[in-house]
């Protein structure tokens, strides 16, 4: 059966656009850094990224279907009303996902690898995770075929924000028309996504349309001041593709062994949880950060061998 | 694995090897100026807001840092066109094995097992650059 898939139509585009940002950056017409390896590890992690969802794909499409035999409502694919219905509610839904994944460990483990590149261009964008399909995020659309959108038009919707996520993986374009940038999710706005500097750090979560930021109060815009610094808090240490993929899932794994009554904590407490709090949290992060802000400049203090 | 999908993934892999020959080609990759004592210092100062350095020893191929900040180490490694940080225990450092003019040094972390910094010895000597006090490592 063929099925109308944005992303597997869209591969052709995401290689010739990411030949494009290489050669105009090589030619200093738009700024973009590629690093070699890193280049590899993004591409690589997309490549095998579709294979690793295969294995709960049975899973997902049955519980789509399940989902829809028992629908509330009966939503036809063929009304423009029902299409529009479907792009805000997806979006909201890619949003509390997206939100989830950055807030508890346990779905952190799965997204982690996606900004774990210290670079932002199109290649990140590739950068896709390996283990979504167990993480089982994929529950939280699971509603919408229950309300009698065919699971078909979830995907296909799915497929259509993933697709529009593409683009904006760039610091080739800077801002985009400002009323663009009031509704739309853009290639600004996202580079507060992946930057680790703290004042930056869990913001701008939306898909498509970054009104669910501006609305759950996780906007935060880009400041000229403040050029984005991209990875993680904790960058990674390799550009090896099993270790960005599984490295996350690994360290829960240990700190569980190594302290057994505390796994909720460990599962579904905030990345950088522990029961000492030893270590650092978004929260604690900006909390350091703003008193920073707040306390008088001290004079510097290095010895230097 | 059905002919499509087998397809699919010969034609993605060959895409990826282009493009990745051709990220190497264009040379595009951030400034890799190798660290002095001001970059070394800036750097750890973005990563380790807040920390005052007791001490800092940069390595001679510029490629790390190593600081000191009370009873803990900061280390600093190349990776790429970037850098990696990891802080901990002074102590560990100091144990840290020293071999063909680089220390490499344990940091325990599944995300960054080990760093490798070229120094012209170790440990260091001088009061500064011994164990720590009870006071430093609280």
């Amino acid at each position: 059966m063929k099925t109308f898939d944005p992303v597997t139509l869209a591969t052709p585009l995401f290689i010739l656009t990411v030949i494009a940002e290489i050669l105009l950056a090589r030619f200093r017409v738009v700024k973009a850094n590629y690093e070699t390896r890193d280049t590899a590890a993004s591409l690589v992690m997309g490549l095998f990224s579709t294979l690793s969802s295969l294995p709960v794909a049975g899973l997902t499409v049955a519980a789509g279907l399940w989902a829809y035999q028992h629908r509330v409502f009966t939503i036809s694919m063929s009304s423009p009303v029902a299409w529009v219905a479907i792009f805000f509610l997806e979006d909201v839904t890619y949003y509390g996902f997206h939100r989830l994944s950055h807030e508890r460990r346990l779905w952190w483990a799965s997204h982690v690898n996606h900004h774990s590149s210290q670079h932002y261009n199109l290649s990140t964008a590739l950068r896709q995770t390996w283990t979504g399909g167990v993480a089982g995020t994929w529950l939280l659309w699971i509603p919408l075929s229950l309300m009698g959108f065919p699971p078909a038009m979830v995907a296909i919707e799915k497929g259509i924000s993933l697709v529009y996520q593409y683009w904006i993986h760039t610091e080739a374009i800077r801002r985009m028309p400002r009323w663009f940038e009031a509704v739309f999710n853009t290639p600004s706005h996202h580079r507060v996504h992946h930057a680790r500097n703290p004042r930056y750090l869990d913001k701008n979560y939306a898909g498509i349309l970054i009104i669910w930021d501006r609305m759950l109060g996780t906007f935060q815009p880009e400041l000229d001041e403040e050029a984005p610094r991209y990875g993680l808090v904790h960058n990674l240490g390799t550009f090896n593709p099993l270790r960005v993929a599984f490295h996350e899932w690994i360290a829960i794994s240990q700190d569980i062994v190594r302290s057994p009554r505390h796994a909720l904590g460990w599962l579904f407490g905030p990345p950088g949880w522990s029961p000492d709090g030893s270590r650092d949290t978004s929260a604690s992060l900006k909390a350091q950060w703003a008193a920073r802000q707040e306390a008088p400049p001290e004079r510097e203090s290095v010895l230097v061998p | 694995m059905n002919q499509a999908l087998f397809e699919q993934l010969a034609l993605s892999g060959l895409a990826v090897t282009l493009l990745v020959g051709l990220a190497a080609w264009a040379s595009i990759a951030k400034s890799a100026a190798p660290l002095d004592d001001a970059r070394a210092r800036r750097i750890l100062g973005e990563e380790f807001p807040g920390k005052k350095l007791d001490g800092l020893w940069v390595a001679v191929d510029g490629m790390g840092a190593l600081a000191r900040s009370g009873g803990m180490a900061l280390v600093l490694c190349r990776l790429g066109d970037g850098f990696v940080a990891r802080q901990i225990p002074w102590a560990r450092a100091l144990a840290a094995s020293f071999k063909d003019g680089r220390i490499s040094i344990d940091l325990t972390d599944v995300a960054a097992p080990k760093a490798v910094i070229a120094l012209p010895s170790w440990p260091p000597t001088g009061p500064q650059e011994q164990a720590p006090t009870k006071d430093w490592a609280a």
